[in-house]
């Protein structure tokens, strides 16, 4: 059975047929062609469908597509304009290596602007905490928490790289 | 400016973070159908019959198909190598006859949509015959066990015994023995992005293009042609951006030739992405050994004989290279030590468990973890520190390349140098004074030591996936962009990165004006793909030998344009200068523009006009010049020895058992490093999946081979918060058989951080009167609790 959905995804209004049994992970890959979700195990255990539902972060295999009717969504396409002008904590994970294969990436970058949102000035535990919802399976973790740690300088100054201590 | 020896971020890092990188699930092509597998529900059970009526009336199926099609129009899916003495068996796509573990493939369905295509699996009705299962190792040896392949008569996949010298008489006469028996428990890779395919046919063509999840296009390539009764030429495998593989995207999956079938006969392209509990079913398992080992020493700390039985558990027999592991578990004994009387039994059994595939470190893990809970014990029996029994036993700094009893051929090393560099960096000798102020506060703590030899750049007599070279094609265009097709490939690690910094320092131009194709059979020069830290040893010494021949040929034409001779120019920054008069140059792109749209003029009609060329690099480390096996009939299976020093501190918590990793140091030798920052970013992931083996990871099957841990619920593996932050430091001893001097760094750090956690456990038992030897693998809480248990009922049964 299909129902219809209108969402707003990164700025834009979408309005789609969706088969009831539709993730929103799959609506946002197959209907929207928003590609940059990731779905890596479908039971909400390791992060890689990571969005931005009314400003919260959420794992969008968790949730039907059609419950997404009415809300606003930011995907990682959403962050930054193209590929050379990325966001601040996209420009972090970039410069530190944050990343390896880059499946887990989009996931990881969103629960960083969740993370940095609700504590601009993170310990190295609180950010370990703070992604122990996004599984990555290539870097153990050490690049992506310099990465962020470079991130939450960067947004305290302007996005600018801050000055290395 | 030299590139090699930077750290410079990866190539792709920008489109990935971006989340515009293009996995194959990303892959949307026009008539695209869907397929969902039906997977056995049974560890071992006869196949009666398949009813596929019901399926095919659902609207939207398109297809179904079985075993019985499959056999009828497929030939058998070749194995990797037909040199090591396994068993035959006939592998097809999808199950003949039997069923051999929960998940295997026994039909399938396409339709128009995934939803569509499950329904249909779902009423495909077979009807199975329920077979004892298999699903313990030493119980498949017992006689009157239950045959996982009948016509075998027996369980045994191939087993081997490999005696050096005496070593029973060298125990017997020894000044003493230890004995353990090691166990390292089943689990895998789980890349976080599944398998996945899309195959589409094109008729006019005759061409079938196949995009897949894989780390090996032409290996594929080559098994499909086999498989579908295809010319090569009539297949292109595209690997396009790969979610991490760590061996479990090797070939040769069923669904791999399962898929293309189908999208020929179908002639539309065909999806299949693999849901997780696919993966943990069937996407391939690894790891599952037992080491029983005794050993005798003498006083002064040297082992002088080893005696193993490695018992490995394969799980079904199937066409992907895991099996080979065992192989290598124990063709590595004794690694870095100089052990004369060794004897290893290797028995590789077949149970009704999902198959094993490759995972990075390939049975190195297993004999390393048990060659270091040798030496610590030896430490503990004689007293001597545990560094100091490592040292006594080390092969010497001047003995390379080195002999190993087994065959094995050690490139290059200093075990000392690299062993010495981590005790000052983690200030072992302080330790104890650490301690015991831990021990005041209430804590127990512990450190303990590994080293681990991580040979890299397999070799097999006969494989097509395995092999000891590499074809890299490096190209200058007229406007003078350089653009490398190399045959190695990249899942995530980083290698593109790598060999764009070899051929960006032969040619003096930066490496982001280089771009870097991989993973296309239509586009690259033949290769076998990334394994065994295979790429920047083969692909990036290929490149480095092809861009040394556009490097020198520009030099010529540049000498003739700059009226010097080509041995008094150098290649940096974009131009071709002469040494020591920079202001006489002319630029890259305007020598390549000359040999493009001068061909005729003065300083380019003597040369062959175009800038192109592929090489191929043999790697060096081989014997009689290359072949195989040496005159006493052994075969060196690698290329080159990676080694390290891992220490790694613990707490133990003693009522519950639960370890918690407070520091992860790591000393190691990948000769010359070509990123550092990519070889410890490879680093670090190893000890995460090391650490994530030690302590938890685990797939468990119960009695009746159902697996029990089949989704990331109970499949649990590290978070950020499991792990500390690591240290790493590098020593380099260069490989004297290739042009970079490099040994690869994609495996290393499997072995060292399990073997030096479980040293750790001992070690901070120990200080609260315990004598415990961990040697099961994972140490969870409940398994550490139950040491400490028998630790404490054998101290209370036997008081000191
Ligand atoms: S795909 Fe949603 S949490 Fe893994
Ligand atoms: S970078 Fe590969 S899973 Fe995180």
């Amino acid at each position: 059975m299909k129902t219809p959905v209108e969402v707003t995804v990164n700025k834009k209004k979408y309005k789609v047929e969706v088969d009831t049994r539709m993730i929103l992970a799959d609506m946002l890959r197959e209907e929207l062609r928003l590609t940059g979700t990731h779905i890596g195990c479908g039971t909400g255990n390791c992060g890689a469908c990571t969005v931005v539902l009314n400003g919260e972060t959420v794992k969008s295999c968790c949730i039907i597509a059609a419950d997404a009717n009415g809300q606003e969504i930011t995907t990682i396409e959403g962050l930054s304009s193209s590929a050379t002008e990325l966001h601040p904590i996209q420009q972090a994970f970039v410069e530190n290596q944050g990343l390896q294969c880059g499946y887990c990436t989009p996931g990881m970058v969103l629960s960083t602007l969740q993370l940095l949102k609700d504590n601009p000035n993170p310990t190295e535990d609180e950010i370990r905490h703070g992604i122990s919802g996004n599984l990555c399976r290539c870097t153990g973790y050490q690049f992506i928490v310099q990465s962020i740690q470079d991130a939450a300088k960067r947004l305290s100054n302007g996005g600018q790289p801050g000055a290395s201590q | 400016m030299k590139y090699i020896g930077k750290g410079i971020p990866g190539k792709n890092n920008q489109i990935l973070t971006a989340g515009k990188g293009t996995f194959v699930g990303d892959i949307t092509l026009p008539g695209m159908c869907h397929l969902a597998v039906v997977r056995s529900p049974y560890a071992h059970a006869r196949i009666k019959s398949i009813d596929t009526s019901a399926a095919e009336q659902v609207p939207g199926v398109i297809t179904t198909i079985t075993g019985e099609e499959i056999v009828r129009n497929t030939k058998p899916i070749p194995t990797h190598s037909s040199a090591l003495g396994e068993k035959k068996f006939q592998f097809y796509a999808l199950a003949i006859g039997k069923a051999r573990y929960v998940g295997e493939p026994v039909a399938a369905v396409v339709a128009e949509d995934r939803f569509t295509a499950k329904r249909g699996a779902e009423l495909i009705n077979v009807i199975y015959e329920d077979l004892p299962p298999v699903v313990d190792a030493e119980k498949a040896l017992e006689a009157g066990s239950a045959l996982v392949v009948d016509e075998w008569g027996d369980n045994i996949l191939s087993s081997r015994i490999e005696v050096h010298g005496d070593p029973d008489a060298r125990i017997k006469a020894a000044a003493g023995t230890v004995r353990g028996d090691v166990r390292t428990q089943r689990y895998t890779g789980c890349s976080i992005e599944p398998r996945g395919y899309i195959a589409s046919y094109d008729r006019y063509r005759a061409k079938l293009t196949l995009w897949a999840s894989t780390q090996s296009p032409h290996s594929l390539r080559l098994f499909l042609s086999e498989t579908l009764g295809l010319r090569e030429s009539q297949i292109q495998v595209i690997e396009p951006h790969v979610g991490g593989a760590f061996g479990l995207k090797l070939p040769t999956f069923p669904e791999e030739p399962l898929i293309c079938y189908l999208a020929i006969k179908l002639e539309r392209p065909v999806r299949w992405i693999e849901e997780r509990t696919e993966n943990l079913l069937a996407g391939g398992h690894a790891r599952e050994m037992r080491l029983a080992f005794e050993a005798g020493y003498e006083k002064d700390g040297r082992v002088t004989a080893l005696k193993v039985r490695l018992l490995a558990d394969v799980g079904a027999p199937s066409a992907l290279c895991g099996w080979g592991m065992a192989n290598v578990a124990a063709f590595l004994i004794p690694a870095v030590y100089k052990i004369p009387d060794v004897k290893v039994e290797r028995i590789t059994v077949v149970t009704n468990k999902c198959p094993w595939n490759a995972y990075r470190a390939y049975g190195k893990e297993a004999s390393m973890l048990m060659l270091e809970r040798m030496m610590d014990m030896v430490a503990e029996r004689t007293g001597l520190d545990r560094a100091e029994v490592r040292l006594r036993n080390f092969i010497q700094p001047n003995e390379f390349p080195y002999k190993q009893v087994s065959g094995a051929s050690l490139d290059s090393g200093n075990y000392q140098r690299v062993l010495a560099s981590a005790l000052e960096a983690a200030d072992w000798s302080g330790f104890p004074a650490l301690q015991a102020s831990a021990k005041k506060r209430g804590e127990l703590i512990g450190i303990g030591l590994a080293y681990e030899l991580t040979p890299e750049g397999g070799c097999i007599p006969k494989s097509s996936l395995l092999s000891a070279y590499d074809g890299t094609r490096v190209q200058v265009s007229p406007k003078g962009e350089v653009t490398i097709m190399t045959g190695v490939t990249s899942p995530g690690c980083g290698n593109e990165t790598g060999i764009a910094q070899i051929v960006a320092d032969e040619l003096g131009v930066s490496p982001d004006i280089i771009t870097v194709v991989q993973g296309d059979t239509d586009t690259c020069p033949f290769g076998l793909g990334n394994s065994s830290s295979r790429s920047v040893i083969f692909g990036g010494s290929a490149a480095k030998l092809a861009a040394g021949e556009l490097r020198d040929k520009m030099s010529r034409v540049a000498a003739r344009m700059l009226e010097v001779s080509p041995e008094d120019l150098e290649l940096d920054g974009g131009k071709i200068v002469v040494k020591g008069a920079p202001s006489r140059s002319v630029s890259f792109a305007d020598v390549a523009s000359t040999i493009y749209r001068d061909a005729f003029t003065l300083a380019a009609c003597d040369e062959e006009p175009g800038l192109d060329t592929t090489r191929y690099f043999r790697h060096g480390n081989f014997d009689a010049m290359n072949k195989q096996p040496d005159p006493e009939g052994r075969l060196n299976f690698y290329s080159t020895w990676p080694n390290g020093a891992t220490i790694a501190v613990v707490r133990v918590d003693i009522e519950t058992g639960m370890v918690t990793v407070l520091r992860l140091l790591s000393v190691h030798d990948a000769g010359v490093l070509i990123n550092p920052m990519l070889v410890n970013a490879n680093l670090h992931g190893a000890f995460a999946q090391s650490l994530g083996g030690a302590l938890f990871e685990n797939l468990v099957y119960d009695e009746a081979g159902q697996l029990q841990t089949a989704s990331f619920m109970d499949y649990t593996m590290p978070t950020a918060v499991d792990l500390p932050n690591f240290e790493t430091k590098h020593e380099e001893t260069p490989s004297p058989f290739n042009p970079l001097g490099a040994k690869g760094a994609g495996e290393s750090g499997i072995s060292g951080p399990m073997a030096a956690v479980a040293g750790a456990i001992d070690d901070a038992l120990r200080q609260a009167g315990l004598s415990v030897h961990v040697m099961e693998m994972p140490l969870t809480p409940n398994r550490v609790w139950k040491y400490i248990v028998a630790a404490k009922n054998a101290q209370r049964g036997n008081p000191q």
